[in-house]
């Protein structure tokens, strides 16, 4: 048995509610008002762009913005400006068609550590993960107001790597971006419906860990990284 | 218009004056204003309290009271917010629902009624003074009257009005509150006198005389001048 | 175990936070800053209203319906290798998650910020059994250094100041730096970091479980619920039955409102779904995960009145609102929840007896209920309880009950409030000295210890209206 004790906890609940339990039939209602498809319907990408590029600074995450052409460059400048000597990036078919695999191979040629996300060598990921100075992904769906990036951590994504290192840089497509997280779940409600099993984790990120813990002074950089760069990609 | 005048018993009781500038503000803007002397008291300070069967008596009583008066205004928005709960209080009382919903709809603050229902904002006030406003909780919260008083006060020309800071904070008062919970009501009351005196205001000014007893009892203790009035003190003064 | 904490009556423990004045400062200028960025944030999005009618309309429909739902996320957490334990009482969720310690023979486990395994004094029945507990959530690790419950759901340590928690770095972990938060937050990640890496088993709370897929929502800024998911091979989330929303739509609308009432924040840093067990060929991630979803008092409140407390996203936005709790502070409140939700709540799960005080610690000034991003009726349910203790737990002062009854006679006989109007000022004449009373007799005594009371006036209203309609008659 994986569910213990459901009928009696169930069938109280349903008591208590005065009414016999609700096996099926249960519809969401249409809600009365919906202004979460409002938030900045009308925009175009690039403003959606801009939109992102503001809420980065609140949000203590460096912005940058360039074209496929250009991307190995930029990423190589805020590798180093992380002083990276060793990265740890998610095993992602984009890594090749963005270019990301060339850059691999020249800065371990280098004598720069890359781990690129390998399941069969199983806990060692962590390991090196949590030595790593740099981790990357790419953005699967990009949220514009709150300057968040979500990424559905599989095989090939482990979740350390957007997490363990002290650095993390997320690679932004252009065409990831939407409005807001409003978009982002309907797309998993719809896979789902789907009958599309979700992610094992979806990790929504929004800049570096804080904490407000101590005299509601903002740390930025507790457990989890202490520095973030978005790339977007046109 | 018709007017019938919900005293409030605080006011009939430790405050004449408040009625007596009602009776003349609502006069000299054109209505026609009479007293049920059959009125007492709103029941809010059994109810809160959660003696809600003893707040229904009064609250019969009342009912019975303005049972035929066209508008029923008062200087309070917290009895005022009482009467306006009437309906829910009575919820299924096939003999009170009704006549409670008919008192509910009729009521109002006087500040509301001049400003909502007469589209009043100048009553001719000839004040002068800093004034500094306190917007009671039950007058914005629970009446869900937020404008009207600044806009009759802004509307005087000798007024000067300053922002009191977080204004929107209880001063404590909470009826039975001030006393069962003394201590608590004692911290707050003296923060809302700190935040009074910042703003250097001649006159403190309000809507509700329990709040004003609760601020301008503890400015008093404290020694400190500011004058605490009703807004209806403000809104008559004719010289 | 239960929400409570403490043995001090309510009294003592009022007086107490008066007197805490790095607490009282604390709490003030965090409710400002908390205030001044909820409004900031509500105020961008232009129709707060709106929201706030949606969030309690989604609430409202799974809690209607939550049997249903919770039939579904178990149901979907099972398919995706997931175990689910339905949990009647504190006690049972308790035992069932020591079964999995011994199970598992785990000595270490790493904790993410939960109010409901604090509800439930998780900690302390993990150590029964031998297990290391380390709360990873800075303020909440500050705190078990320091033996000490939380005071605010969302920052639970807001009583303490830098000075004491670098004492209590020092004492309990050997730290000799600084008192900034940078260098006492670094202390507290590379401590923890060890933590992390070496532990057997990780628990957490649950913002919302998500019905239609099974996933569980974590929200938090400082990453340790990710730490916590990410690298323990077991986890145990434990849930209070009602946090649960239907679908992902849903969960994006509750959580956009809890970030925002919360801490003003779009979204906070990490919003991390979690569904089941890692799946084949997946490295991080727990291999074994366990669902304990809990009721523990919380089945009496639905179908009463009070239904709409479970609707309760634990944003703390009314705690932030409340000036009763500025005052006093949380502890003050002998309950885990504290603050206008934790008067509401506290007597539905733990009876009225050890609580009775609460519902009076609130002038009824309804900026809980303004705040609510769900829109419960806080106040009013404040008033609910007080009506319930009078009327059914006659847990009434009795010279109170003689007042108030003489009360109702008063306020019907218009004859005797007449009465009334003419001998109360010769009745406090006594007291009366220059047309005020500092000095009150019985009840106003309260009232006079801190303020004056004015003296009723020399002539009631309804005397002198009387006397103007004579005069306006005989003119």
């Amino acid at each position: 048995m994986t569910v213990l004790n459901r009928e009696t906890f169930l069938t109280n609940l349903a008591d208590n509610l005065g009414r016999p339990r609700r096996i099926t039939g249960v519809e969401r209602p249409t809600w009365s008002v919906q202004p979460q498809w409002d938030v900045y319907q009308h925009l175009s990408s690039d403003e959606l762009i801009d939109i992102l590029e503001k809420q980065c600074q609140v949000i203590h995450t460096d912005f940058k913005r360039t074209d496929r052409a250009s991307l190995e460059q930029v990423l190589r400048k805020v590798i180093e400006g992380y002083n990276g000597q060793s990265i740890v990036a998610a095993n992602d078919p984009r890594n090749k068609e963005f270019g990301l695999q060339v850059l691999f191979s020249r800065l371990m040629e280098e004598g720069k550590e890359v781990h690129v996300w390998d399941s069969k060598l199983e806990k060692d990921n962590i390991t090196f993960a949590e030595r790593a100075d740099v981790g990357i992904t790419f953005s699967d769906i990009t949220l514009a107001e709150s300057g968040t990036v979500t990424l559905f951590n599989n095989r090939y994504n482990g979740r350390s790597i957007s997490l363990l290192p002290k650095t993390y840089i997320a690679i932004i497509p252009k065409e990831t971006i939407v409005q807001r997280m409003t978009q982002a779940a309907k797309q998993i409600h719809d896979a789902n419906q789907q009958g599309n099993d979700v992610a094992s984790c979806v990790s929504f990120i929004t800049g570096p860990s804080n904490s407000a813990d101590i005299e509601m002074n903002l740390i930025v950089g507790v457990h989890g990284p202490i520095q973030v760069t978005y790339i977007v990609v046109d | 218009m018709n007017v019938s005048l919900f005293i409030t018993c605080l006011c009939d009781i430790f405050s004449t004056n408040v009625g007596k500038d009602t009776v003349e503000i609502l006069e000299r803007v054109g209505c026609e204003v009479d007293f049920p002397e059959l009125q007492t008291c709103c029941g809010q300070p059994a109810y809160n309290s959660g003696y809600v069967k003893e707040s229904k008596e009064a609250m019969k009583q009342m009912m019975r009271a303005f049972k035929h008066s066209e508008y029923v205004v008062g200087p309070s928005g917290s009895c005022v917010g009482m009467l306006r709960e009437y309906p829910e209080v009575f919820k299924g009382d096939v003999v009170w629902e009704e006549e409670a919903k008919a008192l509910a709809e009729k009521s109002y603050e006087l500040t509301q009624f001049l400003v909502d229902v007469l589209g009043i904002v100048d009553v001719g006030s000839t004040f002068k003074g800093k004034v500094t406003y306190h917007p009671s909780c039950h007058m914005t919260r629970i009446l869900g009257v937020k404008d009207a008083p600044k806009a009759l006060l802004n509307n005087i020309e000798g007024v000067k009005l300053i922002e009191l800071p977080v204004a929107e904070d209880c001063c404590g008062f909470g009826g039975t509150f001030a006393v069962k919970n003394a201590a608590i009501s004692e911290q707050m009351v003296s923060e809302k006198s700190q935040h009074v005196s910042e703003t250097g205001a001649e006159y403190l000014v309000g809507g509700d005389m329990g709040c004003l007893f609760n601020i301008g009892g503890r400015m008093a203790r404290e020694g400190k001048q500011v004058e605490v009035v009703h807004i209806t003190e403000i809104l008559n003064y004719q010289k | 175990m239960s929400v409570r904490i403490g043995n001090a009556p309510f009294d003592e423990r009022v007086q107490h936070g008066i007197e805490n004045d790095f607490m009282r400062k604390a709490v003030s200028s965090a409710q400002g800053r908390f205030r001044s960025q909820k409004q900031a944030a509500a105020t961008e999005l232009g129709n707060w209203e709106d929201w706030r009618t949606l969030g309690e309309e989604i609430r409202s429909h799974t809690l209607e319906n939550i049997d249903y739902y919770l039939q579904q996320l178990s149901d979907e957490v099972s398919k995706r290798g997931g175990k689910v334990f339905f949990a009647q009482t504190a006690e049972e969720a308790n035992t069932y998650i020591q079964h999995v310690i011994q199970e598992k023979d785990a000595k270490k486990i790493v904790k993410s910020k939960s109010m409901v395994t604090e509800e439930i004094g998780l900690n302390h029945a993990l150590e029964e059994v031998g297990a290391e507990v380390v709360e990873t959530d800075l303020g909440e690790w500050i705190l078990q250094l320091d033996e000490d419950p939380p005071s605010h759901i969302v920052t639970p340590a807001l009583h303490k100041d830098r000075g004491q928690i670098r004492k209590t770095f020092a004492e309990k972990k050997g730290y000799d730096k600084s008192d900034t938060p940078e260098e006492l937050g670094l202390f507290a990640r590379e401590q923890l970091r060890k933590d992390f890496l070496r532990a057997d088993i990780g628990i957490t709370g649950c913002n919302f479980a998500v019905a239609e897929s099974g996933a569980v929502t974590l929200v938090t800024n400082e990453g340790n619920a990710r730490l916590v998911t990410a690298l323990p091979d077991t986890q145990i989330t434990v849930m209070g039955m009602e946090r649960l929303v239907p679908t992902w739509e849903d969960l994006e609308v509750m959580v956009s409102l809890l970030t925002r009432s919360a801490v003003g924040q779009k979204l906070t840093s990490y919003v991390t779904s979690i569904t089941g067990t890692r799946l084949e060929d997946e490295v991080d991630g727990p291999e074994e995960f366990h669902l304990v979803i809990l009721d523990n008092g919380r089945s009496k409140i639905l179908g009463t009145e009070f239904q709409a407390a479970l609707h309760c996203i634990r944003c703390a936005s009314c705690i932030n609102a409340c000036p009763v709790y500025r005052h006093i502070g949380g502890h003050a409140y002998g309950s885990i929840y504290p603050g206008p939700i934790g008067a509401v709540l506290t007597p539905l799960l733990d009876g009225y007896d050890e609580h009775k005080e609460l519902p009076y610690a609130s002038s009824l000034c309804g900026a809980c209920t303004e705040a609510c991003p769900v829109k419960i009726p806080l106040h009013e349910m404040l008033i609910r309880h007080r009506q319930i203790i009078v009327e059914k737990e006659k847990k009434y002062p009795v010279a109170e009950k003689a007042m108030m009854k003489g009360y109702a006679k008063w306020a019907s006989s218009p004859a005797a409030y007449k009465l009334s109007t003419k001998v109360a000022r010769p009745s406090l004449k006594l007291w009366t000295k220059d047309e005020t009373i500092t000095n009150g007799p019985g009840p106003l005594k309260g009232w006079t210890n801190s303020r004056h009371f004015p003296a009723p006036s020399k002539k009631s209203f309804r005397a002198w209206y009387k006397e103007r309609e004579k005069g306006a008659k005989s003119e």
